[in-house]
């Protein structure tokens, strides 16, 4: 079967490298077709790699707290760009401050993102939910 | 691509404020910096609010400092939050840590960021969307607000390339202290920004810090230490450290902290400290400058934290403990919120709190003998092959040499984001916890250093019944996470 292919970055004025590294290298591990942005990623770059590869996720990251006004009106502008469905994740420290992780998921099920995960989410833990809804295996 | 001419001499007026004129244009808030005006306020600002003043003073009592990062989007919420770290805390020196729009000079996405906690407010719903305080959209007026409410010295702390603006609104704002440099704020905190276009802006900061220290105003510099804070080896954040403090010292900075983030051996922590001071201070008189104030940073542990709070404190607490130990000038703080990312005002006091006593119970003694006198001897033929390197690309002139020595990957600094960065050098931890080298890529290493850390990472394997291989990085890279120094294969 055709791999499933992500795009993987963090969003925004973010350059948090080394979770990106790790993340990258646990994606391409357990079989997925990984185009890599790195770090500091606008909006739109991730949405123009999307459509430019036919990918099936867009995975973002943000560990400095601001990703709610980096990830707000990103399901719109998929959906503007032929993404219809495209699945979105977010991980990271999503928000500013101590916040319960029910809390964090809200906000991100508020801005059209299928599932948001905490600080310190073990790669494996994700990767079975790709798997899961992406159909895979 | 536009050719950057850059050398390490000190920029002409006309240089300066053709540059300053463009500098201040770029937002709005760029209009209410007046040089004149802002001299004056910094005169008028008592001695104890300057930062030079207090740093000096520590040296000469042998104590070390505390002060914690701390910065929120709204200037009422931001006084709210130093005011508890300065009265509950009990901090020596204070932060404004600046949000990361401003840092990638996103003035509008911080304008957006400031509307949303405003209206937050005032609805009696409010939640923060930026993670530090907006200097620059805040402008003059706004800083002043901040020193004013204020009784101990203030220090911007960032992480960004381009910073002339922002130094300007902060010098005249009253701000006594400015972390950063052309290295230290580009490797870490750009992707795409050439080397020689941070280093050239940095020398307009310091060059801006020159023309205050010639007016009689005293503005401590603070090159960044920890730089990606993921297992860095002393003698790599060293040479950032002393080309930084050269390149100040150059357009007239006389008022220098060096830094270094903690690793977590207690003898390679103290003998960094020791030697980070003592090799600035030999490579600043080595080109003349001999009239530069050196002070020490110690940032505790700057990679992943557990996220329950007690092993925080921990971690935390051996921080202060080596700190204290190596009597760096001051520490900068963590808190029990670390895993999370941002904290209550309530947690950050109580990293500070719990720092304090520790550097409070440390303060008479001193950690001596063969094994400190050892590693401060690696660290320092270390460094100086590296810099002596750097020296001689640059046929003497040690910003030329700094470029030439990262395109080269003479300095490398691990997991660095940056396009300029080789990224090929690559550490990790030997048997006893010290962070040693495991590729050496284009270090400059002598023979006899390189079979030095060869033989310490064979020590750890041989330990650990497993070749040395990557694998050994990332272990160490979550180590302190899970409650451990050494990334060892079964926990």
């Amino acid at each position: 079967m055709e791999k499933k292919k992500l795009i993987l970055g963090v969003i925004g004025a973010d350059c948090h490298a080394v979770g990106n590294t790790i993340l990258n290298r646990a994606f391409l591990d357990a079989g997925f077709d990984v185009t890599n942005l790195g770090v500091l990623v606008p909006q739109d770059d991730f949405i123009k790699a999307a459509v430019e590869v036919g990918a099936d996720a867009i995975v973002v990251s943000s560990l400095y707290g601001q990703g709610e006004i980096d990830c707000t009106g990103m399901r719109e502008k998929c959906d503007e760009a032929g993404l219809k469905n495209i699945l979105l994740y977010a991980g990271g420290n999503l928000v500013v401050g101590k916040v319960p992780v029910e809390e964090i998921v809200r906000r991100y099920k508020a801005l059209g993102f299928d599932r948001a995960f905490g600080p310190g989410t073990d790669p494996q833990v994700t990767i079975k939910c790709l798997k899961e809804d992406l159909g895979v295996e | 691509m536009e050719l950057i001419e850059i050398k390490n001499k000190k920029w002409s007026d006309d240089e300066f404020y053709k540059v300053r004129k463009e500098i201040l244009a770029t937002w709005e808030t760029g209009k209410e910096v007046d040089l004149d005006e802002g001299i004056a306020y910094q005169k008028s600002l008592p001695a104890h609010k300057v930062f030079s003043n207090k740093l000096n003073k520590a040296k000469k009592d042998g104590v070390t400092l505390v002060q914690p990062r701390a910065g929120v989007g709204l200037i009422e919420n931001h006084i709210e939050l130093l005011k508890h770290l300065q009265d509950e805390g009990g901090a020596d020196l204070l932060p404004s840590t600046i949000d990361s729009y401003t840092r990638q000079n996103q003035y509008e996405n911080c304008a957006e960021g400031i509307r949303r906690e405003k209206e937050g407010m005032a609805n009696g719903n409010f939640h923060p969307f930026l993670n530090g305080f907006p200097a620059v959209n805040h402008g003059v007026h706004g800083c002043r607000q901040v020193v004013e409410a204020l009784d101990t010295p203030l220090q911007v702390r960032h992480g960004t390339p381009d910073a002339r603006l922002l130094t300007e609104i902060t010098y005249a704002g009253g701000f006594t202290s400015y972390e950063g440099g052309g290295i230290s704020y580009n490797i870490p905190y750009a992707k795409n920004i050439p080397i020689e276009q941070t280093m050239k802006d940095w020398q307009y900061v310091d060059r801006l810090t020159g023309i205050y220290e010639e007016a009689g105003v005293a503005i401590n510099r603070e090159p960044y230490g920890p730089l990606t804070g993921t297992l860095v080896p002393p003698c790599i954040s060293h040479s950032v450290a002393i080309i930084e403090a050269l390149a100040a010292a150059e357009q007239g900075v006389k008022n220098i902290t060096v830094g270094y983030g903690q690793l977590g051996n207690q003898i390679q922590d103290v003998a960094a400290i020791r030697t980070l001071e003592e090799l600035t201070e030999e490579y600043l008189h080595k080109f003349g400058y001999n009239d530069v104030n050196v002070t020490t940073v110690f940032h505790q542990w700057m990679g992943g934290f557990p996220a329950d709070e007690a092993q925080a404190f921990g971690v935390i607490s051996w921080g202060a403990a080596c700190a204290a130990l190596s009597k760096a000038t001051k520490v900068i703080v963590k808190t029990p919120h670390e895993a999370a990312g941002v904290p209550t005002k309530e947690a950050n006091a109580q990293g500070l709190r719990c720092t304090k006593q520790l550097t409070n119970m440390l303060v008479d003694q001193v950690v001596l003998g063969s094994r400190v006198e050892h590693e401060k001897e690696i660290i320092k033929a270390e460094t100086r092959c590296i810099i002596d390197k750097c020296i001689a690309l640059g046929h003497g002139d040690i910003i030329l040499g700094a470029i030439a020595g990262i395109n080269a990957g003479v300095i490398d600094i691990p997991f660095g984001p940056a396009k300029c960065n080789a990224g090929i050098m690559l550490p990790t931890r030997d048997n006893d916890g010290a962070v040693r080298i495991l590729e050496m890529g284009n270090l400059p290493f002598t023979d006899d250093l390189k079979k030095f850390h060869k033989e310490k990472l064979e020590e750890r394997a041989k330990a650990e019944n497993r070749e040395v291989s990557f694998q050994m990085v990332i272990d160490d890279v979550y180590a302190i996470s899970k409650g451990r120094l050494v990334g060892r294969p079964k926990y």
